[in-house]
């Protein structure tokens, strides 16, 4: 790529060689009118509008599509141009209906800002006006495909960017239609995404659907704390509530795109089972009161009981004030017992696998293994970074107990259940030892190799970039520690980076203040022994915790006090707790969010809570002044947010040791779909009516199922059997939405 | 869904292109399935044409759209498409269409009682020098009258 | 007449091996496995020849043949455009039922040129005749050790196949082709880059209409010069014009070019009985038709038929006597446009269907004296703007047939039909 000098409309400017016109145009700020033309996607050429007269070429060339050479000299809005211009707008216009009154893409449409400058105020078409019929696509995109322009934007962003080929351009000529091969709806979790890049009305939001004009809307700078990346958002609200969720771009964290679950969670925070006043149970029976009374109530069944049997539980999707004041809370009280991590079959006291691969540096792998994760589900954008590394050759393989659907072909996969992923990877790593003629440690010794194990060890040692991706499944197992510390030693034999994408949300937050405990009582620890007095941040332990009747019956003892911080009304919540404190859901309380990059994106609330509900870190803020705790003073939750930056992590950290560990014959891998993933998410209807969103599903292999007596359509802890042999011997693979039962 | 033969037929379609590249092979998967499937297409044989060459199914829909000869509604066993394009029209295709139809009783795009013919109108055919013409299954008939149309519809069984 | 394409139309079992062989067939391929010929001396020959792309385009064949990057690393194609679909044009299905060795040593010859050792001769879904003849002719070739790999230990190779269409006239667009090969719907690529660069499968390829690469053995057997000069100066060699329409005798002539259409005319039996002529669209449905006169003057080359206003194309010369509606016939050219526009790019797939439903509208009676000038806009609107030259294709017709024949359509207007009693 040389450095050139172009002219363009009498400027000269620079590019590189077969750059194309508009790209040097675009960071110039020279406008060319455009449809097809998107700077993420591949070129098309189809639309026509950015015609643009090029000295020496008798016709008009796309400015999409014509590379720049040296000494071009462009004309964007001569005569010729603009003819070339105002012929395709009028084109565009004959058949595009004109309802733009009733059109939800009305004041942010491509077509109609560009019609106001190229468009003619009659038009000479008197011909009839072609209708589409629409299929419809699903649940979250409306589709009104009369209004297409046939851009393709959506069907290349389908093929290019989602990885699911689900749109096309069928038919020819005039009647030539996008639309899926069938009605069934969109599968892709980006599939929201379409919506951003039709420039007209064609794909728009399906909830959003006449809701409100886009111009009477606020745009706030936001940030979506679902997972591991914090994508960039621009929450959109009117007379003070979330209208809708858009992507706001970042390179380096999101790009241009958002994972459907940021774009349309939103729609929970509208959901009529927020938590909206204080309450107290009396004598057994819930009480609307003030806030006062509440935390009155709330800071008098803390005070009873002693420090040692106090123990806060708070959710991966909490802010980082929020964790970080809670945790400062139960310390200045004296308690250790503390934690995020209710879904971990066996909460660890070891450091947590370190990721040292940023989000971009993924996309420069040569070979990812993938283990314990259905990536594309639990971290749809680091998924995607790793599918463009797939687009440039990248090999991918996977240990896991099932062979999920990934969007990219996955090289080689190794079925693996739980109980044997320690063996599984112990061989990769012996593999890895031996060829680097590394002494290997004891518990290697006696480890057999098979040729599954010598493939994924050959694949990641003979990779220059290679990365080792942890996943969320790896919760599900007891001796999840000792899975990461093997991933550690495998990245390390490999020369690898690693990715530790084991816990998802606001996680990395909780690792930040520490929310875990020292010394203290974990997760599964607090519910083992018999505290007196809890405070719950934003918890529902029906779905959150890993053995939730355990933490039920736990919490519903007579001596145990527990205050729950609830943005949700839950019948189990509602069942065992004192005292319930409403919380600001997402977009309504400011806040921080560190990614997995460590970065930390701070966003103030978007709208005024719901209700009579407030933002967390205020009320713990309150809590913790009425409990006359020292240090609490914040006006501003960015002061809290400053503190809780500055902490670096002090906790001493266990030596893992790989040893044989009683584990089950049979286990079960519980995952939920990405739309049951957190509260708000289980209360977005429109997710939910996705085919993501519904799946509620056992899998299990025929010999697993014949030994545990369980056939085709049987219920499995509450889910419908599926007996088949995508599953790993030995476990059953539970991907559902429903709430986790024994 | 595909019988064993239609794979072969299949297959030695996919053997003339790179390997990785059987999708080249789409058009004339989607003609043979067409051929064993009385002249149509449905959305399941599309589907297995594209499973059977692990392409996404909306591309072998948009082929399927896309090209002229494929049908996907009920056609006649026999399909008489006839050309009306200019040198067939200067020689009096469309009286001879017009003929055609009133003679079977099928208008343009309809499926005859009996299900023996359709008669469907098509751009040129490259036969101009023998316009007005038409073509059934692999032939090509030139030079036409309504005598020969008539010994040419008596010959279709 | 009949020299080069159609030397062997009268012979019996015209297509077979051996009525080819009989006559040089495979003379210049042989001498190619044998050493004695080089790329260069070929290309040399070629340019020699005056040859012209004989699709429609007119670009000449050596310039083109040329570009491929030849001796870069890595798999090459050639390929054979069969998808004759041009109203009016019937010539390359008749090489191929009539001479279907000359393709297969023409697109040998162009392979080992461009060293591309693999070829497709895509042809269009409903010429089965034409692909049987053309797949027997492939056999009797491979049988006879002419292609296949290491061709008898010359160290050549040359496997070709056939690829058939499924009826979409915009496939006869080289791109559009490839990516029909591709397994994709025909839509045409926009350029840069050009197929001799990125081509079939993303490689370099060339492609090449039938008659051209049926050219080629002759040229070579017998001279780039030879063929120049059975031409003219700019329209080197003899050409296929397909003479359809209102002619007694239709029928495909293999002539010299330069030869004055007044000629060509006479060999197609002229006009019937009692008729004059009205019009002649000299090179297939996409040139501008011509008013008897202009017709009347020009001789069948590239520069003539340019000088009186159209273009030689693909050599398809319809002929129109005084019975001619021109509004009917330009409803017709319109509708096929419409219907075959692949619909990828905006001008041609919105503006083919406004131009056929105005005409349709002038038909039917409620045409309107503007309608005019909105069809001379709006073909003026697609001319140039889009990614293949059906666009263009669609719009030519348009203007020409309104510009010479305007007071025929201000009749149909006025009077609701049509200026011409037509009984056939």
């Amino acid at each position: 790529m040389v450095d050139i000098e172009i002219e363009i409309d009498g400027n000269v400017v620079h590019g590189h060689s077969g750059e194309s016109i508009i790209s040097i145009a675009d960071r110039e700020g020279i406008d060319i009118p455009r449809f097809c033309y998107h700077k993420k996607l591949s070129v098309a050429a189809n639309c026509r509008m950015c015609l643009v007269d090029v000295e020496g070429n008798p016709k008009p060339q796309p400015a999409c599509s014509t590379p720049a050479s040296a000494g071009m000299r462009v004309h964007t809005n001569n005569e010729k141009a603009k003819a070339s211009q105002k012929a395709v707008m009028e084109f565009l216009l004959i058949n595009h209906p004109l309802d733009c009154p009733i059109c939800d893409q009305g004041g942010e449409c491509e077509l109609q800002d560009v019609a106001m400058e190229y468009g003619s105020d009659v038009s000479k078409f008197n011909e009839g006006k072609r209708i589409v019929a629409d299929k419809g696509i699903g649940a979250l995109i409306q589709t009104d495909m009369t209004r297409c322009i046939h851009c393709t934007r959506c069907v290349r962003f389908g093929a290019e960017v989602a990885g699911i080929v689900e749109m096309g351009a069928t038919g020819r000529g005039e009647e030539l239609k996008i639309e899926p091969f069938l009605s069934e709806g969109i599968q892709s979790e980006l599939s929201g995404n379409m919506i951003d890049v039709c420039p007209v009305g064609a794909l728009t939001s399906k909830p959003f659907r006449y809701e409100v004009r886009s111009w009477q809307m606020s745009s706030v700078q936001s940030v979506a704390r679902h997972d591991l990346v914090g994508s960039n958002v621009f929450t959109q609200t009117h007379k003070g509530k979330v209208k809708r969720v858009v992507a706001r771009d970042n390179e380096s964290v999101n790009e241009t795109w958002i994972s459907d679950r940021d774009r349309f969670s939103y729609e929970g925070l509208a959901n009529e089972n927020r938590a909206l006043t204080p309450k107290i149970k009396v004598k057994g029976e819930w009480q609307e009161v003030s806030w006062e009374t509440a935390l009155e109530a709330a800071i008098s069944g803390i005070k009873k009981n002693s420090a040692e049997a106090f123990g806060a539980l708070a959710s991966k999707n909490a802010t980082l004030e929020e964790l970080y004041l809670l945790q400062k809370l139960t310390r200045e009280l004296g308690s250790e017992n503390l934690d995020t991590r209710l879904d971990v079959a066996n909460p660890s006291s070891a450091s947590a696998l370190e990721t040292t691969i940023s989000l971009t540096g993924l996309e420069a792998v040569d070979h990812a293994l993938i283990i314990n994760s259905y990536l594309r589900l639990e971290q749809p954008m680091i998924n995607h970074r790793i599918r463009k590394a797939t687009l440039q050759g990248a090999k991918v393989s996977t240990v896991n107990a099932k062979a999920f659907d990934f969007n990219y072909r996955v090289a080689s996969s190794v079925l693996s259940a739980p109980q044997n992923t320690v063996v599984t990877l112990s061989g990769v790593l012996k593999v890895l030892l031996e060829s680097n003629s590394q002494a290997l440690p004891d518990y290697l010794k006696g480890t057999k190799v098979n040729q599954a194990q010598i493939d994924i060890a050959n694949a990641l040692s003979a990779a220059e970039n290679g990365v080792v991706v942890l996943g969320e499944q790896v919760s599900s197992n007891p001796c999840a520690d000792q899975v990461a510390k093997l991933v550690e030693q495998i990245a390390k034999a490999s020369n690898a980076k690693t990715l530790n994408a084991s816990a998802t949300g606001n996680t990395l937050s909780a690792e930040k203040v520490s929310f875990k405990p020292n010394g203290g009582l974990n997760a599964k620890q607090m519910f083992d022994a018999d505290l007196n007095a809890f405070v719950l941040l934003d918890v529902y332990p029906a779905f959150d915790c890993v053995d939730s009747a355990a933490a039920i019956e736990n919490l519903s003892r007579d001596d145990a006090f527990v205050v729950a911080l609830n943005s949700f009304e839950d019948a189990s919540v509602l069942s065992f707790a004192d005292v319930i404190l409403p919380l600001a859901s997402f977009y309504e309380t400011s806040g921080t969010h560190i990614n997995i990059e460590n970065v930390a994106q701070s966003y103030s609330a978007s709208v005024k809570a719901a209700g009579d509900s407030k933002p967390g870190w205020k009320v713990l803020k309150v809590l913790a002044d009425l409990l006359e705790l020292p240090g609490f003073d914040y006006t501003d939750s960015s002061q809290v947010a400053d503190d809780a930056l500055s902490l670096s992590p002090s906790l001493a950290a266990t030596e893992v040791d790989i040893i044989a560990m009683e584990v089950p014959n049979i286990a079960t891998v519980w995952q939920y779909t990405p739309y049951a993933s957190d509260v708000l998410t289980r209360h977005s209807q429109s997710l939910q009516q996705t085919q993501i969103g519904q799946v509620s599903e056992a899998t299990v292999s025929e010999a697993t199922a014949k030994i545990l007596e369980l056939s085709q359509g049987d219920c499995y802890k509450g889910v419908p059997v599926n007996i088949n042999e995508t599953v790993a011997e030995g476990c059953v693979f539970v991907h559902t939405n429903q709430a986790r039962q024994r | 869904m595909i019988s064993e033969q239609a794979k072969q037929q299949i297959d030695t379609w996919v053997a003339k292109y790179p390997a990785g590249y059987q999708s080249s092979a789409v058009m004339e998967a989607l003609k043979i399935v067409q051929a064993e499937n009385d002249g149509s297409l449905t959305s399941e044989l599309i589907q297995a044409v594209a499973d059977y060459l692990e392409m996404p199914v909306i591309s072998a829909h948009e082929v399927a759209t896309f090209y002229e000869n494929y049908n996907h509604k009920p056609v006649g066993k026999h399909v008489i498409r006839f050309c009306h394009n200019i040198s067939c029209m200067l020689n009096g295709a469309d009286d001879l269409i017009s003929y055609l139809e009133t003679k079977t009783g099928v208008k343009t795009g309809e499926v005859s009682e009996d299900g023996l013919v359709s008669v469907k109108k098509v751009e040129c055919l490259g036969a101009c020098v023998g316009a007005p013409m038409f073509q059934i299954g692999d032939q090509y008939y030139e030079n036409l009258t309504p005598q020969k149309i008539d010994e040419i519809l008596d010959g279709l069984q | 007449m009949n020299e080069v394409c159609f030397k062997n139309i009268d012979k019996e079992n015209p297509s077979s091996l051996a009525t080819y062989e009989a006559t040089g067939g495979y003379s210049v391929w042989r001498k190619i496995l044998h050493g004695e010929l080089s790329p260069e001396a070929i290309l040399g020959e070629l340019k020699t020849s005056g040859l012209r792309g004989r699709g429609g385009a007119g670009f000449p064949t050596g310039l083109k043949w040329s570009f491929m990057p030849r001796n870069q690393d890595g798999q090459k194609y050639v390929v054979c455009n069969s998808d004759e679909g041009e109203p009016g044009t019937c010539k390359d299905r008749d090489i191929l039922r009539f001479n279907p060795h000359s393709v297969i040593e023409g697109m040998a010859i162009a392979g080992y040129v461009m060293g591309a050792t693999v070829g497709y001769n895509y042809i269009r879904g409903e010429f089965m005749e034409p692909y049987y003849r053309f797949e027997e002719a492939l056999k009797e070739a491979y049988d006879a050790g002419l292609l296949g790999g290491d061709i008898g230990d010359s160290e050549v190779n040359f496997d070709l196949h056939t690829h058939l269409g499924a009826g979409a006239y915009i496939c006869g667009e080289e791109t559009a082709l490839l990516e029909s090969l591709e397994g994709k719907k025909g839509q045409p690529r926009f350029k840069p880059p050009f197929p001799a660069n990125v081509g079939l499968y993303g490689m370099p390829t060339t492609i090449n209409n039938t008659e051209s690469f049926a050219s080629v053995p002759d040229i070579l057997a017998r001279g780039g010069q030879w063929f120049a000069d059975l031409g003219v100066p700019n329209s080197g060699g003899c050409k296929l014009f397909s003479v359809t329409g209102h002619v007694t005798k239709p029928a495909n002539f293999e002539i010299p070019m330069g030869t004055p259409f007044s000629e060509l005319l006479k060999m197609a039996g002229g006009l019937r009985e009692g008729r004059t002529l009205k019009a002649v669209i000299p090179g297939g449905s996409s040139t501008p038709v011509l008013p008897a006169d202009d017709a009347m003057k020009m001789t069948m080359d590239y520069d003539s038929i340019e000088q009186v206003g159209s273009m030689l194309g693909a050599g398809s010369v319809i002929v129109m006597d005084d019975t001619t509606c021109m509004v009917a016939a330009l409803t017709r050219l319109a509708h096929f446009y419409y219907d075959e526009s692949c619909g990828q790019c905006t001008p041609c797939r919105e503006g083919t269907g406004w131009m056929y439903r105005v005409l349709k509208r002038i038909m039917d009676g409620q045409g309107k004296i503007q309608d005019l000038d909105l069809l001379m806009s709006v073909q003026d609107k697609i001319m140039g703007n889009t990614i293949c030259a059906l666009g263009d294709a669609a719009a030519m017709p348009v203007e020409s047939f309104i510009r010479h024949f305007r007071h025929e359509f201000e009749y149909y207007i006025k009077h609701g039909k049509s200026m011409v009693e037509n009984d056939g």
